[in-house]
């Protein structure tokens, strides 16, 4: 266990020189919010609740929600598919380590700069700048197990879509396509509850409510039943667990057609 | 100098050999360009179940949303198709493979962008038309001669605005090297140009007019064509914000060309 340590360092350094990236990157999600909060203030015009949300809900919803876009986003799809395209991945697969752990702490590695650089003082400003007024409640305690679990789901999911490498040796279609239908079916961009309600129970039964809707209605709703929150994780966990193995099942059938060459 | 003439005929050209190096990836072509039909659904998605919550959005139905939405679309397909090449600018920079456009006798700009063309942007360009043809029907416009030229200007303005911000983000690898970050802020600014700029108001309104203008992209050309009455005189301003935006782009590329000194490799 200890070597996969090492990656997951390894990971954390390559972020901290990437330094200028995360100022941007902040930058970034700052103009978002503004704009965010510009475009809710004008949908909610007047009104004091929409589909069960106040104003504050939805752009703490909609704030953190991209906040958590920019810390699940990270690129293990795309680092996968540059070492498959280039052969590099044969220095792992020679090596004792199991390629989908040496991946997961690398990308727990990235992950954790971005939680200090950027999840962090966003989530700060969200209350202390646009002034978001803070519920007391039992969902702020189950929100990091939440989110530790939306980050697996979505580990899976980007792992097997970088094993797809094996086979088109480029992802820009698989990953981009991926990513517009995990952003809009999870409720990444607009709360489920604004769906029709045939829409919404579909998009309970599917995996993407889990990396997003879940976490973030754990904080926008934080003052409910201990029970709705532990159900809330129940199904996460399931999800997590399917997406584990259907990974797993992926690369056992991704690994055969693997051919390098020279090297 | 090469000729206009000459050119033209070696983009075609370098063209030809890029697609056909692509043709290696057909599986991922395939997808991509389906990819791109979802993505540009996805906004739209976005609209239509908002709509089933709310009237109208800062007093525009989703039918004119739909209408800026598919201007934008349109605007953006130049950018995506023709100058694609700047998300790769920075690991030609990182590399230090950027030096072979040096020793070429043409302008660097041109024979660096004209090493991609994004063929899946088309589907992208196709929707856009489709959805405007479509809300344009619905709202029961009308497209006199005159209309129309004014509708291709307007798009020309808006793609220079768009295609600006990009070379220029793009360009800061010249200095940063990894500009993913700065191109990442400019795309993501972007994806609210087809929202209208009245939902600001004060600093803000004027800083997305003039600062970041992405009121140019989609909203003040859209805005002529479905509420002339309302037209601001903004809208007039637009050919030359494009053509102001691309010289002031072209100045900053071409201070990057000149001010970077290779990896030394």
């Amino acid at each position: 266990m200890r070597g996969y340590f090492a990656f997951l360092r390894g990971a954390m350094l390559v972020g901290v020189v990437y330094r200028l990236g995360f100022l941007f990157t902040i930058l970034g999600n700052i103009v978002y919010m503004i704009i965010a909060y510009f475009l809710w203030r004008s949908i909610y015009a007047g009104k004091e609740i929409l589909n069960g949300l106040t104003f504050d809900q939805a752009l703490l919803y909609i704030a953190l929600g991209s906040t958590i876009f920019i810390l699940l986003k990270t690129y293990t799809d795309w680092g996968m598919a540059e070492e498959i395209r280039s052969g590099t991945i044969s220095v792992y697969l020679t090596k004792p380590i199991d390629y989908q752990l040496y991946n997961l702490f690398s990308t727990i590695g990235f992950a954790s700069t971005s939680i200090l650089t950027v999840t962090l003082p966003t989530i700060f400003m969200l209350f202390f700048v646009f002034r978001i007024p803070f519920v007391l409640g039992a969902g702020y305690l189950f929100f990091p197990v939440s989110l530790l679990l939306a980050f697996i789901i979505n580990f899976n999911m980007d792992y097997a879509i970088g094993l797809s490498a094996f086979y088109t040796e480029s992802i820009w279609g698989i990953s981009t396509t991926k990513e517009i239908i995990v952003s809009v079916l999870s409720g990444a961009l607009l709360p489920l509850q604004f769906f029709p309600a045939a829409v919404q129970q579909v998009l309970m039964v599917l995996p993407f409510q889990a990396m997003f809707f879940t976490p973030l209605m754990m904080v926008t709703k934080p003052d409910q039943n201990a029970g709705v929150f532990l159900q809330m994780l129940a199904v996460q966990a399931l999800w997590a667990a399917v997406t584990y193995v259907a990974s797993r099942l992926l690369y056992n059938q991704a690994i055969k057609v693997l051919r390098v060459a020279g090297g | 100098m090469l000729t206009l003439g000459e050119y033209i005929r070696l983009y075609f050209l370098i063209e030809a050999q890029y697609i056909k190096g692509q043709m290696q990836y057909r599986a991922d072509f395939l997808i991509s360009s389906v990819g791109m039909f979802f993505s540009s659904l996805a906004t739209l998605s976005i609209f239509v179940v908002l709509f089933n919550s709310i009237p109208d959005l800062a007093g525009w139905s989703l039918m004119e949303m739909v209408f800026i939405y598919a201007f934008y679309m349109i605007a953006i397909s130049p950018m995506q198709i023709l100058f694609d090449a700047v998300w790769f600018l920075r690991y030609k920079i990182q590399s230090g493979e950027f030096v072979k456009y040096y020793f070429r006798p043409m302008n660097i700009m041109f024979y660096f962008m004209s090493e991609r063309f994004d063929l899946k942007g088309l589907t992208q360009l196709a929707a856009g038309i489709a959805l405007l043809a479509y809300s344009s029907i619905r709202l029961g416009l009308v497209w006199p001669v005159g209309k129309v030229l004014i509708l291709i200007l307007a798009v020309f303005s808006a793609s220079l605005v768009l295609i600006s911000i990009a070379v220029m983000a793009g360009s800061s690898a010249f200095w940063v090297v990894n500009s993913y970050p700065v191109l990442a802020l400019a795309w993501k600014v972007r994806e609210f140009a087809p929202y209208p700029i009245t939902i600001f108001d004060g600093i803000f309104r004027f800083a997305f007019t003039f600062i970041l203008p992405i009121g140019f992209i989609a909203f003040y050309p859209a805005q002529f064509f479905l509420r002339p009455a309302e037209i601001s005189p903004l809208f007039y301003l637009a050919p030359l914000i494009g053509i102001g935006l691309f010289a002031l782009t072209y100045k900053v590329w071409d201070l990057g060309v000149n001010s970077w000194t290779g990896t030394g490799s």
